[in-house]
């Protein structure tokens, strides 16, 4: 419905909030109902250039187990100067500063445009960032150049008073001391020696007496320096700094014929967090690894140095025949969870032609909020953009990356927290609003998000607990209240709180309305990450399966049918493209780990588990659109109708964007027919998707991949794998099961897929 | 910034198969602030759903794989097709992208009136001499040893540029931040015109790495040091670029 869309796309806008419904449905029993759950996704720094930061302390609920925010929905009584808190119904005195508030003149806070509002609070002093780079110096002398010219870059990128330090592994891992003059000196530890956090620190000289500032503070020493000489500020030590990158050597250790470079990145990460967790714990920090390939030797090891032996594929995982797999996840994980606590995000810049290890790495950056960027060598510009976009600043002149996020959700009593997914860890903080079924990270109302971007993205699921038959008053609205702290990166603390509400709707007598205040989009994601989520640790067809009942479920409510008659179906226009996104998510690299190696599944998937919801659908369902003489570009149906030899494609998956040339605008195009003047529409025509395209690859973190390509072309399988093929009939009804369990089956085109979900959503014997 | 600063390189397809292009400095900043154009984000919903009862394939079947006609028709000539116009002229449809070059990206901050300095070769000794003079003025107040880091890297940047090693961009772009600082030095300081030296440093580091990583952070760390100082001392009769050039000549 038009009017939906309004208010969905304005409550995005406003608040970076989108529901799967906007209507809920007011029991327990009838949320269930409804399949997908009342749910959402919330981009927490969504950029707002039209909101500009209040500069005092939040207003809190007084009661202990509530501790609310002043919001727009409160009651207030302006001649009293008391509010009450809509979520415990505490009445709480206003502060002696709002003493001058009534009717007219109300703060911020209180006014429904505010319904998300920024607070800048002073607490203690304030805590520069830091950038800890760890490189791997098993590189071709190629890439190590690009990579140290990079770093170089990097460093007139950084933030002048950020404090910077540089760790380089290999077979030994080496810890650099930056100070300002004479000799450099480092320290070297073996590879392979585990070492606990107490041990790194004492050997790198970090442990002071007892000097520990007031709780959960940082340190402010009175000379950074001093204290440390692994970190200093890039302004003193840019020039020693960039001399000591350009003087990087190739590890020294031979290696023999048929064998892998010796590679300690376990230890070299366990030194770079414990040495972050000894110096500066509780401060945002950015751990960045540099690496050229896997770790092969030490705690962490992914393959051993026998190039012979080939690193770990999907049948050597379901064959449950990677010997280091499970070792390496958790001693990775155990690295994370610690890093997680600190408040330091680690990111990871993998370039090889090979698998490096990120499916065994991946919970570095996963659960801190890094960023995981794959390419194929440093010597590209798909990394070298990549990196310098880490970089990038807002309108403001200020970096868009931001540190040490808390996201606390609070609801109203008919609602609870079931969890989250995203990139985030639980802080396990129980209370009233904590739901017994979790789905994603749950039994919290609390969770830590160590890295965090204007676009970072987390999806919120809910339980309405009301029971069936307990009456909502008339008009009545639950409301949630999303609470983010963090640390911007020009340093100082703010609060960013969101307080969104929406009515209960009785789901007997209400059912249109609640079908047509469904976001179909944002469900469609909601659901993907879900699936995502299970596909880490269920089977590959299980999560199919799964995913298809929710479908056939959803369909079988919400569809218009006669009974045992599939070709009456139809759905509302509320849930037209749900279908095909669910079909386009059973066909994509997250779902489907055939084609891709277990490392690139990886990286999808960290991608998809955090981009905001337009990022999320390109991502599930990429983006066609025409180019034609017929008229302007046009989005076209993602299926192998829409490519005709006098169109041009432009698809973007988010990962690629590939320009497909049909066949009759490739011979023109070779024939020259651009260069000549009275065939300056086809120039034009040639140019109109590259400069989309430029659009897109100007934006985008992480910078994608970019493909030109024609009928014929070899490069041209991106497109054709992509699309529906309707046009080529499977012939699969063999396969497709008229009892027993409802599988919707693989390779089918979408059309086989709709005639299947409809033959049973229809079906009398559900 | 130059408009000839906002260029696009093909990526390297030798290293990394279908690396993306490469967007230079001033083009990426340009974007990061600029206006967005309607985001490409439509889709079309499959014809079965659309209510109607049997699935109208709503494409048209695809065109069989034969070989071309011979001779092969060319496209819809300029002058007959009346959709030129449409596609040249006519203001974008919500949502759907205009078949346009996009307009040329606005010049980043304009640091100063080039008396014709973009065409013309720009003078390595005169750039070095700003650069020394701003050296000079920095030697009462930072640490000697920063100092002469500073100064062997301009040295080396010197030599580079009359061994022929710095390409056009480069020389020209330098010639382009010195002659920011003199203007303030000469006047008051206005942090806006230190950001611009600053931004032109960041552009040549990003665009040119291989050829200014060594001696950029020595010039980096000038303008931060000049930017903090005193600006009565610049108006010393010491700090003439003259008498500076030997003294740094002979410092060790």
């Amino acid at each position: 419905m038009a009017t939906y869309q309004e208010f969905i796309q304005q409550n995005e806008d406003r608040d970076g909030v989108r529901f799967s419904w906007n209507l809920w449905p007011s029991s327990r029993l009838e949320a269930t109902r409804l399949v997908v759950p009342v749910s959402c996704l919330f981009t927490p720094l969504k950029e707002r250039p039209d909101l500009p930061p209040v500069q005092y302390e939040p207003v809190l609920c007084s009661r202990a187990n509530c501790k609310a925010v002043l919001n727009p929905l409160c009651q207030v009584d302006f001649r009293a100067k008391i509010w009450a808190c809509n979520f415990c119904f505490q009445r709480n005195p206003f502060p002696p500063s709002y003493a001058g508030i009534s009717d007219v003149n109300q703060p911020a806070e209180l006014m429904p445009q505010f319904s998300t509002i920024e607070y800048i609070v002073q607490r203690g002093p304030p805590t520069p960032l830091i950038f800890l780079y760890v490189v791997d110096t098993c590189l071709e002398e190629e890439d190590l150049q690009a990579l140290r010219e990079s770093l170089q870059m990097s460093l007139s990128l950084l933030p002048p008073n950020a404090l910077v330090g540089l760790i380089t592994f290999g077979r030994m891992v080496q810890v650099h001391e930056l100070s300002c003059e004479g000799i450099a000196k480092s320290y070297v530890f073996r590879g392979t020696k585990e070492l606990s956090a107490k041990q790194i620190q004492e050997m790198l000289g970090l442990m002071k007496p007892a000097a520990s500032g007031p709780q959960g503070r940082p340190v402010a020493p009175q000379d950074p320096s001093a204290t440390c000489r692994f970190l200093q500020p890039v302004h003193k030590v840019d020039m020693n700094l960039t001399d000591l990158l350009g003087e990087l050597q190739r590890d020294p250790w031979p290696v023999p014929q048929g064998k892998r470079p010796l590679r300690s990145t376990g230890i070299a990460m366990s030194i770079a967090v414990g040495l972050l967790e000894g110096t500066y714990p509780n401060t945002g920090a950015r751990v960045m690894l540099f690496t050229g390939g896997p770790p092969t030797q030490g705690p962490g090891m992914v393959v051993g140095d026998e190039l012979k032996t080939p690193i770990r594929s999907w049948h050597d995982i379901t064959k449950d025949n990677a010997r280091h797999l499970k070792k390496a996840t958790k001693y990775y994980e155990a690295l994370a969870s610690r890093a997680a606590v600190n408040g330091h995000s680690i990111d990871i810049y993998a370039c090889a032609l090979d698998q490096t290890g990120l499916l065994e790495m991946k919970c570095l950056s996963n659960l801190t909020g890094g960023h995981i960027s794959m390419g194929d060598s440093f010597n590209t510009s798909l990394f070298k953009q990549t990196f310098q976009r880490v970089f990038s600043k807002d309108y403001n002149g200020d970096f868009r990356m931001a540190f040490g996020g808390t996201l606390e959700v609070k609801t109203s009593r008919e609602l609870k927290v079931s969890g989250a997914i995203g990139p985030c860890v639980s802080l396990n903080a129980k209370g009233p609003c904590v739901s017994e079924n979790e789905l994603g990270v749950g039994g919290t109302t609390q969770w830590k998000i160590c890295g965090l971007s204007p676009s970072t993205t987390l999806a919120l699921y809910f339980e309405v607990v009301n029971q069936h038959n307990a009456p909502i008053p008339q008009g009545g609205r639950g409301a949630i209240q999303f609470v983010t702290q963090y640390q911007h990166s020009n340093t100082q603390k703010r609060i960013r709180v969101t307080t969104i509400a929406r009515n209960w709707a009785d789901a007997q007598s209400q059912i249109q309305h609640i079908e047509s205040s469904f976001d179909q989009e944002a469900s469609a994601v909601i659901m993907a990450r879900l699936g995502v989520f299970r596909a880490e640790s269920e089977d590959g067809p299980d999560v199919l399966r799964w995913l298809d009942r929710q479908l056939i479920r959803l369909c079988q409510k919400f569809g218009q049918f006669n009974k045992d008659d599939p070709t009456s179906f139809k759905l509302s226009e509320s849930l037209s493209l749900y279908p095909q996104f669910m079909f386009h998510l059973r066909r994509s690299p997250f779902l489907q780990v055939f084609n891709n190696s277990p490392d690139e599944c990886s990286y999808y998937r960290h991608h998809f588990v955090r981009q905001d919801l337009t990022q999320s659908l390109i991502m599930i369902q990429p983006i066609l659109y025409s180019y034609s003489f017929h008229g302007p570009p046009e989005p076209v149906l993602l299926d192998s109708g829409s490519i005709l030899p006098d169109r041009i494609l432009l698809m973007d998956t988010f990962f690629q964007l590939v320009i497909y040339h049909g066949e009759t605008i490739a011979q023109w195009r070779k024939a020259g027919y651009q260069e000549q003047p009275e065939y300056e529409n086809f120039k034009h025509l040639l140019v109109a998707p590259l400069d989309d395209a430029q659009e897109i690859l100007q934006n985008r973190f992480p910078m994608p991949r970019y493909i030109d390509t024609e009928h014929g072309g070899s490069q041209a399988r991106f497109l054709l794998s992509k699309v529906n093929p309707s046009q080529t009939h499977n012939n699969l009804y063999a396969w497709g099961q008229e009892t027993g369990a409802p599988i919707l089956t693989d390779d089918v085109s979408l059309q086989v897929f709709m005639d299947h979900l409809k033959k049973l959503a229809v079906s009398s014997a559900a | 910034m130059e408009a000839e600063d906002l260029y696009i390189k093909p990526g390297n397809h030798e290293r990394g198969w279908n690396d993306p292009p490469q967007f230079s400095y001033g083009l990426q900043t340009a974007a990061q602030g600029g206006p967005k154009r309607a985001p490409l984000n439509k889709r079309v919903p499959p014809p079965q759903l659309t209510g109607s009862l049997c699935p109208v394939s709503r494409a048209t079947p695809m065109i069989p794989f034969s070989p071309p006609s011979n001779p092969l028709a060319p496209p819809p000539c300029s002058m007959n097709t009346p959709l030129q116009s449409c596609l040249v002229a006519a203001p974008p449809i919500s949502g759907m992208m205009m078949a346009m070059p996009p307009p040329p990206c606005p010049v980043v901050e304009q640091t100063h009136s080039a008396s014709g300095q973009s065409e013309s070769e720009p003078d390595v000794d005169d750039v070095v001499a700003l650069l020394n003079w701003a050296l000079a003025a920095c030697r009462h107040t930072v640490k000697k040893q920063v100092c002469d880091d500073v100064a062997k890297r301009l040295k080396l940047f010197e030599d580079m540029w009359k061994s022929g090693k710095l390409s056009l961009p480069v020389r020209r772009r330098m010639n382009g931040l010195v002659q920011v600082c003199p203007v303030l030095l000469l006047s008051e300081l206005k942090s806006r015109n230190w950001d611009a030296a600053d931004e032109i440093h960041r552009a040549l580091i990003v665009d040119h790495v291989n050829e200014v990583s060594q001696w950029m952070v020595g010039v980096k760390r000038l303008i931060a040091e000049t930017r903090n100082l005193n600006p009565d001392l610049l108006h010393t009769p010491e700090a003439d670029p003259i008498i500076d050039n030997r003294s740094t000549a002979d410092s060790e």
